[in-house]
């Protein structure tokens, strides 16, 4: 007799419509991904006690961690389908396994979730670098190695969601833009041509919703896939904002 | 509240001050208070008289005379209010995961919502039960040279904590609740005020924390320890003047 195992999937078949779980045998290989094991169930939609059902809807797109459309809450934790082994999933929670979509963003079907809110946050916090127009501008000022050694790990953010998934300041009741896009302000305040927005991006992080709402639980970088530094910006943020303040309260 | 949208938008204007004055307040004067209040009660286990020094302590407080109430007040009562209020507000909008992401760092998040409502519902009791304030509404045990001048501050303490087997075990989940959360909010306050940027300065600022914490803990169980076994029963100090005679001992 062959190994198999359970997947418990959340679904939904639209924005309206009830949640509903279901559950999956699915033949043991070595070597399994999640996005493998949602592939699996798509080519053959039968749930543990025989109903026929329909494939399960989930977002991929890089298949390599580097794009983040594949980020939902396997066992719990957060993490992107594609990089999550079924080996190592299943150590954690013998011979079964369950899988839901992200919390902190609207369902548009099964584990497909719309995270247009954190992409709002980053314009909020015009997380971009300034050009006024499509002509040639010549190479842009030099960037030390040092400072490229601080802005590369910040510039790796695929806006996943997992770090705002995790924190328990991004909710329904807070106004919070989350981690990522305070990172993100950090990484283009640094930026030699990105310095020309700082005010407006301290500004931001000094507002409602800003760094003040980040109450310190550290979840965001333990989840980050990316390894990114974000406590570093959070705390760069508060020291920032502050001595922005300052120099505003003092007329600079 | 009467006007919900107006006190919100208030609020949103001055967003990054009213957050950094909640910051602030919780470190002085309230952490401040609460370091020089725990050591003061500490003095009870002071060798000689017993709970003398904690009466020359008290009576210096008390030098203030009639300046002792609004003193208490703008520097005491009102930023722990505006301290507990906003706290209060911050704890209802978030949402806890620790069960689900259990990081050291986010079991302490959520313990530092917890320890500030534990604190807010212990400092309000105990201000019902020991300060004059709680006189009108059957509390206000703490009395400077005692009713009747038979007994001294020490021994009006002791008694009100001794009343009944709960107390002592409520003000040790009171103090420890207080204690924690002022050792913690100093560790996310050097965060919040950009002080500790890395992750290798903020774990040296945990252990100096942690430490901190821990003689605070000593001095606010000793205290407690002091004044559950102070002996009530025997014959108070001899009395002059409305003064403890303890007052004359240590020359
Ligand atoms: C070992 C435990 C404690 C003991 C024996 C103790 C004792 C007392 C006494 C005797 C008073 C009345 C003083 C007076 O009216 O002059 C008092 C007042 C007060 N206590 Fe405590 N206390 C303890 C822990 C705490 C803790 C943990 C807090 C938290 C912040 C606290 C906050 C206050 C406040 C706000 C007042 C009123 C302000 C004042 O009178 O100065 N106490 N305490
Ligand atoms: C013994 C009295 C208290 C002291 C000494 C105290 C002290 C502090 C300190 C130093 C901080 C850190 C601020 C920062 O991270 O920048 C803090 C945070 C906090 N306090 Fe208090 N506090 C007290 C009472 C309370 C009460 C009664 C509440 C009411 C629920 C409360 C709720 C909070 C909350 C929610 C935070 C987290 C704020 C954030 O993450 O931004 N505290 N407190
Ligand atoms: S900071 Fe990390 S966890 Fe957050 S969106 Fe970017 S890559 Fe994802
Ligand atoms: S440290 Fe701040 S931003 Fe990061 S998860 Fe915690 S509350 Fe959210
Ligand atoms: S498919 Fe791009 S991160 Fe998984």
């Amino acid at each position: 007799m062959s190994k198999s195992f359970t997947v418990t999937i959340q679904r939904q078949d639209d924005p309206h419509s009830p949640k509903y779980s279901e559950s999956f045998e699915i033949p043991y290989e070595p070597g399994l991904n999640m996005t493998t094991v949602l592939q699996r169930i798509a080519a053959t939609p039968v749930t543990s006690d025989n109903k026929s059902s329909t494939p399960v809807a989930y977002d991929s797109c890089c298949l390599e961690e580097i794009c983040g459309a594949c980020t939902m809450v396997i066992n719990g934790r957060v993490r992107q389908a594609c990089s999550a082994l079924i080996d190592n999933v299943l150590e954690e929670s013998a011979g079964a396994i369950d899988v839901k979509p992200m919390s902190k963003f609207p369902v548009v079907r099964d584990l497909v979730v719309n995270r247009k809110a954190m992409f709002e946050s980053l314009k909020r916090v015009k997380a971009w670098v300034k050009v006024d127009g499509y002509h040639d501008l010549g190479s842009g000022p030099r960037v030390s190695p040092h400072e490229q050694e601080d802005a590369y790990p910040l510039s790796k953010c695929m806006t996943c969601g997992c770090c705002v998934e995790a924190c328990p300041q991004f909710n329904d009741k807070s106004p919070f833009i989350g981690p990522a896009a305070v990172s993100q302000a950090i990484l283009f305040n640094a930026n030699p041509t990105g310095k020309i927005d700082r005010d407006e991006r301290l500004e931001v992080l000094a507002g409602p919703g800003g760094i003040a709402d980040c109450g310190n639980s550290q979840n965001c970088v333990k989840v980050c896939p990316k390894d990114i530094p974000l406590t570093d910006s959070i705390a760069k943020a508060g020291r920032d904002t502050t001595l922005y303040k300052f120099r505003q309260f003092f007329g600079r | 509240m009467a006007h919900p949208t107006e006190s919100v938008s208030l609020q949103d204007k001055n967003y990054f001050l009213v957050r950094r004055l909640h910051s602030l307040l919780g470190l002085v004067p309230v952490g401040a208070f609460l370091c020089v209040h725990l050591l003061t009660n500490a003095t009870i286990l002071a060798p000689g008289e017993a709970g003398g020094e904690f009466q020359k302590s008290i009576e210096r407080i008390h030098a203030l005379g009639p300046l002792l109430v609004p003193v208490e007040v703008v520097f005491i009562f009102l930023p722990l209010l505006f301290h507990s209020l906003l706290g209060f507000q911050i704890v209802f909008n978030s949402q806890s995961n620790a069960q689900q992401y259990r990081y050291g760092s986010n079991l302490r998040y959520t313990a530092q919502r917890t320890t500030g409502i534990l604190a807010f519902l212990f400092i309000f009791y105990h201000i019902w039960q020991m300060h004059w304030f709680g006189k009108p509404v059957g509390g206000g045990a703490f009395e400077l040279h005692g009713a009747a001048g038979a007994a001294t501050g020490a021994m009006t303490t002791a008694v009100a904590i001794q009343q009944a087997w709960w107390i002592a075990p409520v003000y040790a989940i009171g103090v420890l609740s207080c204690v924690f959360h002022l050792a913690n909010g100093l560790w996310t306050s050097l965060i919040t005020w950009g002080i500790t940027i890395r992750p290798e300065s903020q774990r040296v600022a945990g252990y100096v924390c942690a430490a901190f914490g821990l003689v605070l803990a000593i001095a606010g169980m000793g205290a407690l320890s002091g004044f559950r076994t102070f002996d009530v029963k025997s014959p108070p100090p001899v009395v002059t003047d409305g003064h403890a005679d303890v007052t004359s001992h240590g020359h």
